[in-house]
């Protein structure tokens, strides 16, 4: 246990020492382009937090809705970084959930705007929508790599632009608002929405919902038959094939739980956040995913502090786009060397090697010895 | 004289930290047949690649003649007359053995290669040094045997006077091994020396003059071959007492647990790989497999596995027909099965001790009840067999690749045995293990054996199969050549005959003791 413990900490030590090279190199890059760099930095990392004075009035909260944004974020980021994670670890590089998203979105939309239900009936209506959609979409790239071994990245990919173009047709064509001076539906009622839990923010319900999908996906991955699989899978496919798994089952699931959780994830942008379908309701919310699963290795319970993480330099770099002198295209740039170093995972070895290097001989072979030793008791 | 060539103090450390050798002393005198052995790991390869310039040391000195000499590249050990016969041979296949032979350094006519003087060095080198090879023949067309051949002449070529050999006879039949040793003899009486790398002791008492025993990055043997005995060198290399001789009590046999009958088997690529098997395994016996790899064996045990499918025949268990079950289909009908090859199908090297012992059972309680999974219990089982197997680990949540090749095999071997199978298959089940896993591994064959389980024992090792089995079946080239009772009158020489398919058991002999 002790050793499993070290393991932690040093990825933890890894993981706090690789930001930090990352922040400095986003600062100088920074100073380079800004009038005034240290008031642009703090903008990043300070902006998200909201801001509390105590005043005339008594005790004042700023920027709540800036908090707002970020726990949003979040809670969207967390369901896409699950759903990547879920298939990642059965070794399966689906590029799906983009699609996903989107048909999910559609489904909880369709719900929202057609049926007339309570309150709760309604949300659980478009969210079961949105998971059985996302579910099946995912099924199919599932299938066509088990049983007849399409390549996933291009059949995910594919199948992408077909989601993508199934929900503008349907949104062009049957479920647009006339009236309104862009593509979108109509405002979803108020019984059709997820319910605010903060108050000034978009932070709905659906915080509790990710919170869930947390546990049962950690659940499935850890506790069930089925997790077991496509751990096994995931670490060598032809061990379980040898050890009796039905590898080919396994992995059409693999791809379609994680559809179903970007479906989820698609239901939380629609009936959550923009309260109306509209075109490009995700812009490419499904690769950040992506970074989601890889800063928290496939594993479920890191994915929310991962999407946290995540969300919180995203929303940071909104803020000082909007209120600094650096551009967006800048702060893309900054955003994307920071997961850039952290996702490099051969960097601290790297450092440790070079370290190590620079021992004596004698050293090396005695510490080896000690470790030896170790591993025998 | 000063030996031909000395390693003085010689330390290895690899970049990621391992430490191969541990101040290593090292000499051959001129004219010697000079063993190297050792476990996997121990570091002699890493030592002989040092001496080949494959591999830079860490510190240490290499002399040559007595003169202190720096080897960078492979190239200029052969300049120094140093060459090396690798266990993958590194030929090209559609090339001649003469165009083999001279690659790289062609005798020319203007700007041409001379190819009447590559096949005239060819027959000359041959000659002179005893070595029988066919200069005309492409490579890829002759036994390996002679491709072994080919290698050793193309070093002579290139005028290696120490030549080292990397486990030479590894995938030879017991007639070509005491072919090569006859031309090792010849090498050694024209002036050349010989290192040869091996893990079989009884080479080691039959050729060598000398022996280097290493563990662990050391040395710790070097002696005359002729004052030590198979043990002793045996526990040079382990570290403790070993025995080598299994006892086995003879003991009727049973009901045929597995019936084979006209099995074929014809690969995804179009090969046949097994032709027209028929023969039985009974309870409580040992049925070896042998033959030079390459002929079918594995695809028996991927056929009988249930990982590959069978094209034609019929596979019976406990009168239970299995073809087309599956792999899983095929465990739950009572076999199991030790892979060949342990890392790629034995186990999941990210995984841990305690995920790799449950990989056939993981979905039946107590591992799993009502659709959800208990780690306890899989923790539980893991202890159990660690101890019940002496598998050595830091813990069961200890990943596999963190294990050594024997505890690895041992991991296996406690998965597999534990399941109660009634047929045990179990394919090259001590390759690339160390001795003392080894003695651990054929002592728990031999145990299942006498419990009155059916194990068909699938290996290149002959000795293995001697020791061990009951009765005997050679494989040569997807056929059965021969079934035989493995009685003492029985010779590695008259085994050979059959693994060359020279000679070939009668259909009625065989029908008879399948």
């Amino acid at each position: 246990m002790s050793r499993k413990r070290r393991q932690f900490f040093l990825e933890l030590l890894r993981i706090v020492l690789v930001i930090l090279i990352a922040l400095i190199l986003g600062f100088v890059i920074t100073a380079l382009v800004s009038e005034e760099p240290v008031e642009a930095y703090q903008e990043l990392l300070t902006g998200p937090i909201p801001k509390i004075s105590v005043g005339e009035d008594g005790l004042q909260m700023r920027g709540i809705n800036r908090f707002g944004n970020w726990l949003e974020d979040s809670i969207t980021l967390t369901l896409v970084g699950l759903a990547v994670a879920f298939v990642f670890k059965a070794n399966q590089f689906s590029l799906g959930a983009e699609g996903q998203i989107y048909l999910g979105a559609m489904a909880a939309g369709i719900i929202s705007l057609f049926v007339q239900a309570p309150l709760a009936v309604n949300i659980s209506l478009a969210l079961i929508a949105a998971a059985v959609v996302g579910f099946l979409w995912g099924l199919v790239p599932g299938i066509l790599k088990a049983y007849v071994g399409a390549d996933e990245i291009v059949s995910t990919l594919m199948l992408n632009v077909i989601a993508i173009q199934i929900y503008n047709l349907l949104l062009i064509h049957w479920l647009r608002d006339p009236t309104a001076g862009f593509i979108g539906t109509e405002f979803f009622s108020e019984t059709a929405v997820l319910p605010v839990v903060i108050p000034g923010t978009r932070v709905t319900i659906a915080l509790f919902l990710a919170v869930a999908a947390v546990i049962a996906t950690w659940f499935v991955m850890a506790r069930t038959p089925l997790g077991y699989e496509i751990r096994v899978i995931g670490a060598n496919l032809k061990f379980a094939e040898y050890g009796g798994i039905n590898t080919k089952r396994a992995i059409a699931l693999s791809f379609a739980v994680s559809g179903l959780l970007a479906g989820l994830a698609g239901a939380q942008l629609a009936t959550g956040l923009v309260k109306q379908l509209t075109l490009g309701i995700s812009v490419g919310v499904g690769f950040e995913g992506i970074v989601v699963a890889l800063l928290a290795r496939n594993n479920p319970l890191a994915v929310p502090l991962a999407a946290l993480f995540y969300g919180y330099l995203r929303t940071g770099a909104q803020i000082m786009e909007r209120s600094s002198d650096v551009t967006r295209e800048v702060v893309l740039i900054i955003q994307a060397i920071i997961i850039l170093m952290v996702t490099a995972e051969r960097l601290l070895p790297l450092i440790q090697a070079w370290w190590r290097k620079r021992r004596p001989v004698e050293e090396i072979i005695s510490s080896a010895e000690s470790r030896e030793a170790a591993d025998v008791l | 004289m000063p030996p031909i060539v000395e390693m003085k103090d010689i330390i290895k450390v690899y970049p990621n930290g391992v430490v191969a050798n541990k101040h290593v002393d090292f000499s051959v005198e001129k004219g010697e047949i000079h063993a190297l052995v050792g476990e996997n790991g121990a570091g002699k390869s890493t030592l002989m690649k040092i001496l080949y310039g494959l591999e830079q040391p860490t510190g240490g000195r290499i002399l040559l003649n007595g003169q202190a000499i720096d080897i960078q590249n492979p190239q200029q050990a052969i300049d120094l007359g140093i060459g090396m016969v690798h266990q993958n041979f590194m030929l090209v296949p559609s090339f001649t053995i003469a165009q083999n032979i001279v690659l790289g350094r062609e005798p020319r006519r203007g700007q041409f290669i001379d190819s009447v003087a590559a096949v005239r060095l060819t027959e000359e080198l041959s000659r002179e040094y005893g070595l029988v090879v066919d200069p005309a023949a492409r490579v890829e067309a002759t036994p390996v045997g002679m491709r072994q051949r080919v290698e050793i002449l193309k070093t002579l070529y290139r005028g290696a006077n120490l030549l080292i050999l990397d486990e030479p006879t590894a995938v030879l039949t017991p007639q070509e091994t005491r072919d090569l040793f006859q031309a090792v003899h010849r090498l050694v009486s024209q002036g050349k020396t010989v290192i040869f790398i091996t893990h079989k002791l009884v080479e080691v008492k039959q050729i060598s003059n000398r022996v280097t025993v290493m563990r662990h990055g050391e040395v710790t043997g070097d002696v005359e071959t002729a004052d030590v005995t198979e043990e002793e060198i045996a526990q040079m290399m382990v570290g403790r007492k070993v025995f080598l001789k299994i006892d086995k009590p003879t003991q009727p046999r049973g009901q045929a647990v597995a019936e084979i009958r006209n099995l074929s088997y014809i690969s995804e690529t179009g090969q046949p790989r097994l032709r027209d098997l028929s023969f039985n395994v009974y309870a409580g016996e040992i049925l070896g497999i042998a033959g030079v790899e390459g002929n079918g064996q594995t695809s028996l045990g991927e056929v009988l596995s249930g990982l590959k499918p069978a094209t034609t025949g019929k596979v019976m268990i406990r009168g239970e027909s299995i073809l087309g079950r599956g792999p899983r289909g095929v465990r739950q009908a009572g076999v199991a099965h030790i892979p060949e090859d342990r890392l790629t199908n034995g186990v999941a090297l990210a995984a841990t001790i305690a995920e790799n012992l449950v990989v056939d059972r993981y979905y039946q309680p107590p591992f799993t009840r009502s659709g959800v999974m208990f780690p306890t219990q899989m923790r539980r089982q893991a202890e159990r067999l660690m101890q019940e197997f002496d598998i050595r680990a830091a813990g069961y949540e200890a990943p596999i690749g963190s294990l050594s090749g024997g505890n690895m095999q041992k991991v296996v071997v406690a998965r597999e045995f534990s399941s109660e199978p009634a047929l045990l298959i179990a394919a090259q089940p001590t390759r690339g293990i160390d001795i003392g896993a080894s003695e651990f591994v054929r002592r728990q064959l031999v145990e299942k054996r006498n419990e009155g389980k059916a194990v068909l024992l699938i290996s290149a090792d002959l000795a293995e199969i001697m020791s061990l089995a009951d009765r005997i079946a050679v494989m040569y080239r997807g056929q059965i050549t021969a079934i035989i009772e493995n009685s003492a009158g029985l010779t590695e020489e008259e085994l050979g005959l059959y693994m060359m398919g020279v000679k070939k058991q009668p259909a009625e002999e065989l029908e008879q003791m399948a």
